[in-house]
């Protein structure tokens, strides 16, 4: 009798798979990401982290499964799913607020309509005063701030990210994880984080999913539990450790080795055995 | 500006009208010792030209020439443009076409010439095929090579934020490719004047080639020097022309 009120997930990802001609890049991958959520996503190069944001976002077609957003299956890139890409994806012609407003005069919004928005997020991501500058005159770091104004400017309940700190230097990706976690706190949507620094992946993260395998399949998905806010001391704490040290090893860890996981890894683990299927740290 | 730019320019413009002045002194010294039939003095041809000029020869082979010139780059332009944009975003097509493409720019196109002749006779619109075939090649590759160039990250963005299949070219497709286009209309503007002469060679005897042509017949070197001049002047003039466009053009390109 008692009615179990679940929260709709943002984007469901229902047995997915992907293969280009005879090479199968992953298969049968599931998970939800919930409204306001964050999940990391982690896997080695080449395991299909790409592939799998381009088919949430209909930009791709899976060869198996489907993806929800929203509850509504997912053919072409759906209204209120936005993209922050590793290369930042700015239109070298347009100047920074052109480029802000694309996701809106994509849309036939006029460029003065767009224009208080698209203000307030340059204020948002701090570009103040570059307005009328062009990408090509900007630093990385720069660049990307206005990748993300791009994407938020669509508010976005969906936002996926493919390693969008990867083009930048270990500085200025330290202070931009921090200005997205701060600037998320002042929204929600469902977030998909791909990158390949396992520090940032548990950072950024509320669950991490880890790739794993040819084909790559999920190896296991982890709850990070460190609460929001987080910022630079998060790194410092034991839980962050714990965790990071759990999924290093799960990444790292190589189809011969026996070496077991540590022993705190049930503590990270929230969908065990299913998904533990191979080899090695059952043994210990 | 400071002191050194200035001290550097003098430096360059120096050597520039140093340069000239040695050439112009030479072109004298030895058209003053040559023969008349084969080479003629500097002032000798200055005096030529100013009597062409005058008795409007020159500025009615000009306006034959240039009209010609302009309605063949039209054409070229256009068919390089829209050519090379479906060659790159049609895959078929471009399987299809290229090897003809190919092929007709390995083929040297004044060995074209008499056939056109013997096809489309004399006139204006065989001129301006010529003009064509010289010129719309660059365009058409470089549109080519730029549209092909795009990166699929772009593609990605426009598609991603819901921008309908038309307004990709409009958006993304079209402007990225401008710059490229540019770089081949910049070389289309020598090879069209290559062009135009050697038309004017084989089909006629007005334009500049026409005048060219004559002056020849007569053994007239003075003038024959004159027109080449000319045609100098012109062409260094379009690649001032061509570099600005493409400069104008590529500004985003920097960095
Ligand atoms: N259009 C395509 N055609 C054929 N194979 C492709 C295509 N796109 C990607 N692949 C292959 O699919 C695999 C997964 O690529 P993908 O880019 O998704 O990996 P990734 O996890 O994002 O890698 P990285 O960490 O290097 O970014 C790779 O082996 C790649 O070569
Ligand atoms: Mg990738």
């Amino acid at each position: 009798m008692p009615t179990v009120t679940e929260v709709e997930p943002m984007i469901h990802v229902d047995h997915l798979g992907k293969q280009y001609g005879e090479r199968t890049v992953f298969s049968d991958i599931s998970f939800d990401v919930n409204p306001g959520e964050i999940v990391s996503i982690v896997g080695p190069s080449g395991c299909g982290k790409t592939t799998l944001l381009r088919c949430v976002v209909g930009l791709m077609k899976p060869s198996h499964g489907t993806v929800l957003v929203s509850g509504t299956p997912v053919v072409d890139p759906p209204e209120g799913v936005a993209m922050v890409f590793q290369h930042f994806g700015l239109f070298p012609w347009k100047t920074i607020a052109a480029n802000v407003a694309y996701g809106l005069t994509a849309k036939g919004v006029s460029m003065k309509d767009a224009a208080p928005r698209v203000h307030e997020l340059i204020k948002l991501v701090g570009l103040e005063g570059f307005e009328k500058s062009y990408p090509y005159q900007l630093s990385g770091g720069m660049q990307q701030r206005a990748g993300l104004a791009r994407a938020l400017a669509v508010e976005p309940g969906v936002l996926v990210m493919d390693e969008p700190f990867a083009a930048l230097d270990a500085q200025t990706r330290d202070i931009l994880q921090l200005e997205l976690l701060r600037i998320w706190g002042t929204r929600s949507a469902a977030m998909m984080f791909v990158t390949h620094s396992i520090d940032e992946a548990v950072l950024m993260g509320d669950r991490i999913v880890i790739l794993r395998g040819r084909p790559s399949s999920i190896f296991d998905i982890v709850d990070v539990g460190i609460p929001h806010p987080r910022g630079r001391e998060t790194v410092d704490t034991d839980r962050f450790r714990t965790v990071r040290d759990y999924v290093w090893r799960a990444v790292m860890h190589d189809e011969a080795d026996d070496t077991p996981l540590p022993t705190d890894a049930d503590a990270v683990r929230i969908e065990p055995q299913s998904h533990r299927n191979m080899n090695g740290h059952d043994h210990g | 500006m400071n002191r050194r730019t200035t001290r550097h320019r003098l430096r360059v413009l120096s050597g520039y009208v140093g340069g000239v002045l040695l050439g112009a002194v030479l072109w004298q010294v030895i058209g003053t010792i040559a023969p008349h039939e084969v080479f003629d003095s500097l002032s000798d041809t200055l005096a030529r030209l100013w009597q062409i000029i005058l008795d409007g020869t020159l500025g009615t082979a000009l306006w034959t020439s240039f009209q010609t010139y302009l309605v063949g780059m039209v054409f070229a332009l256009i068919i390089g443009a829209f050519g090379g944009l479906l060659l790159a975003r049609r895959q078929l097509l471009r399987i299809a076409l290229e090897p003809y493409a190919i092929a007709l720019y390995a083929t040297p196109m004044v060995g074209i010439i008499p056939f056109l002749l013997a096809l489309l006779g004399f006139g204006f619109w065989p001129k301006v095929v010529v003009i064509i075939l010289f010129a719309f090649f660059p365009v058409l590759l470089n549109t080519q090579r730029g549209a092909q160039s795009i990166s699929p990250e772009l593609l990605d963005v426009a598609r991603v934020y819901r921008t309908r299949e038309r307004d990709i070219w409009r958006h993304v497709i079209l402007p990225y490719t401008l710059p490229f286009l540019m770089t081949g209309v910049r070389q289309s503007l020598a090879r069209g004047l290559v062009g135009m002469i050697a038309a004017d060679f084989f089909l006629s005897s007005d334009g500049l080639g026409g005048l060219l042509i004559t002056a020849s017949e007569r053994f007239d070197t003075a003038e024959m020097l004159a027109i080449t001049l000319v045609i100098t002047v012109i062409g260094l003039a379009l690649m001032a022309i061509g570099r600005a466009l493409e400069n104008h053009f590529a500004r985003w390109r920097v960095g």
